[in-house]
């Protein structure tokens, strides 16, 4: 992990890992309804100070907690074209797949690429230091694969282009 | 397996087997820019009759098609192609040559039928240019090959080279930021010392290029991209150079989108992986369930059903 990535990790877990303070809390305005607060938004007394944690204008997170469910967006960098595609490649991937991590949303928020939802019962039957762990390790990788994917790419394309080029010289 | 090759390899296969054994056949199959084949047997189990149809047949008799097939396949060649098809072969397997080796290549011939059909225009290109080199100016005529529904082929000969220009469209907004990437590749790849000597390679995302500007039915999308390669003498100096070159250049279009799917699948596993990777830090999240086993105070066991 380099230097400068270290500080805003850090940041985004220990905020995190204070904001995680969720308990049961049933909709004061529907009965019988038990529903995240931060996607609702029915009862403003509930929602906390949404928090926003930058590491440039590029990369950012989100934090939006509540009394009963915590919301975080991811911005992941997107330094050109290349990376906008691999990148809307790789969260698309993740999302399709949102049932298996369990605390992954289906969309992201407005602005972000890729949201977490975590609600009461996830921070019952799980861990709350390891799902903290999850997400860091998400954002830590996350830049890590992309810029690989990216490498990958160039490489194959000089190497098609090159035995292409060279085939005209037999 | 990065490059592909010119041949056709069910023809190949086939052939190869029906010379064997001859049986009677009837199967279409297609290949690369929307070429449709029908090999069959109408009349005799001998006799095989091999029918393509190429979307831009019409063009390619203009630029000399016909003579080009006549010299490669003979007296094979039917004057009237089969109803649907652009031109037809017959095959009588009773007149093949005798030796093993012969037969090979006179098989290697029939499976080359679309690569020769659309080696008209550059032959034709390649004689004007030997033709203007002499006057050292002026340009040839200038071809074009409608080789696919939106792409086309343009080939120009002037005096001292022959400029081929591949329009590409790219229907994905994946496929087009891949093949930019790829196609930049090829203008940069020839900055290495080994090879200088491959023909010049220009892309131009939007514009056409200048030799081909004036024409009107270009259309001139975000997703469209000109290739231009410059092909010397030294490219086609030779018959067999030139027919290597021939072979090869065809194939461009349908190399280029080959690795960029094979990119794609790649980048698609490799996301599979990674993905695996993240769920199972996920999973070490979760609390352990204990399922061992629960006994009363009397010392039962409880079983649950």
């Amino acid at each position: 992990m380099s230097n400068v990535l270290r500080p805003y990790l850090a940041a985004v877990r220990s905020t995190l890992t204070a904001a995680l303070t969720l308990e049961n809390f049933s909709s004061q305005v529907v009965e019988r309804h038990n529903k995240p607060e931060v996607e609702v938004g029915g009862s403003k007394e509930v929602l906390l100070t949404p928090l926003t944690i930058s590491r440039n204008e590029n990369e950012r997170v989100l934090i939006e907690p509540s009394v009963n469910s915590i919301r975080l967006s991811i911005k992941i960098k997107q330094a050109d074209e290349i990376e906008r595609i691999l990148c809307h490649k790789f969260t698309r991937f993740m999302m399709q797949r949102a049932e298996n991590f369990i605390v992954l949303r289906r969309k992201p928020v407005q602005g972000y690429d890729i949201s977490f939802l975590i609600t009461n019962t996830h921070s019952e039957t799980m861990l709350k230091h390891k799902i903290v762990d999850f997400i860091i390790q998400f954002m830590e990788d996350v830049d890590r694969e992309i810029s690989e994917m990216k490498l990958s790419l160039n490489a194959r394309a000089r190497i098609v282009a090159e035995s292409y080029l060279t085939a005209f010289n037999s | 397996m990065i490059l592909l090759e010119p041949h056709n390899v069910i023809i190949q296969t086939t052939l190869s087997e029906k010379i064997t054994k001859p049986a009677s056949v009837d199967v279409q199959f297609v290949d690369y820019d929307g070429v449709r084949f029908h090999l069959s047997t109408p009349e005799r189990k001998s006799v095989l009759l091999l029918s393509m149809h190429i979307r831009c047949w019409d063009e390619l008799v203009q630029y000399g098609a016909i003579d080009v097939l006549r010299r490669e396949y003979g007296a094979l060649l039917q004057p009237q192609p089969e109803p649907e098809y652009s031109v037809s072969l017959e095959i009588d397997l009773e007149q093949l040559p005798a030796s093993p080796e012969d037969r090979d290549a006179f098989v290697m011939s029939i499976a080359l039928f679309k690569r020769n059909a659309l080696a008209a225009p550059f032959e034709h290109a390649f004689a004007s240019q030997k033709g203007l080199e002499s006057a050292a100016t002026g340009s040839g005529e200038l071809m074009q090959i409608h080789y696919r529904d939106e792409e086309a082929i343009y080939i120009q000969a002037s005096h001292d080279r022959v400029t081929v220009i591949f329009s590409t469209v790219f229907r994905d907004e994946t496929d087009r930021i891949y093949g930019k990437v790829f196609l930049q590749e090829f203008v940069d790849a020839r900055r290495q010392p080994s090879i200088q000597n491959a023909p010049q390679v220009l892309y131009s995302n939007r514009d056409p290029p200048l030799e081909i500007r004036h024409l009107p039915d270009l259309r001139n999308t975000e997703d469209t991209g000109y290739v231009t390669f410059v092909l010397f003498p030294r490219h086609f100096g030779n018959a067999t150079v030139a027919s290597g070159t021939i072979s090869h250049i065809q194939l461009f279009r349908d190399y280029l989108h080959y690795h960029i799917k094979c990119s794609k699948a790649y980048m698609h596993s490799r996301m599979r992986h990674r993905v695996a990777e993240f769920q199972k830090v996920l999973n070490r999240a979760k609390t352990e369930v204990a399922t061992g086993e629960k006994k009363t105070v009397s010392g039962r066991t409880l079983v649950t059903r």
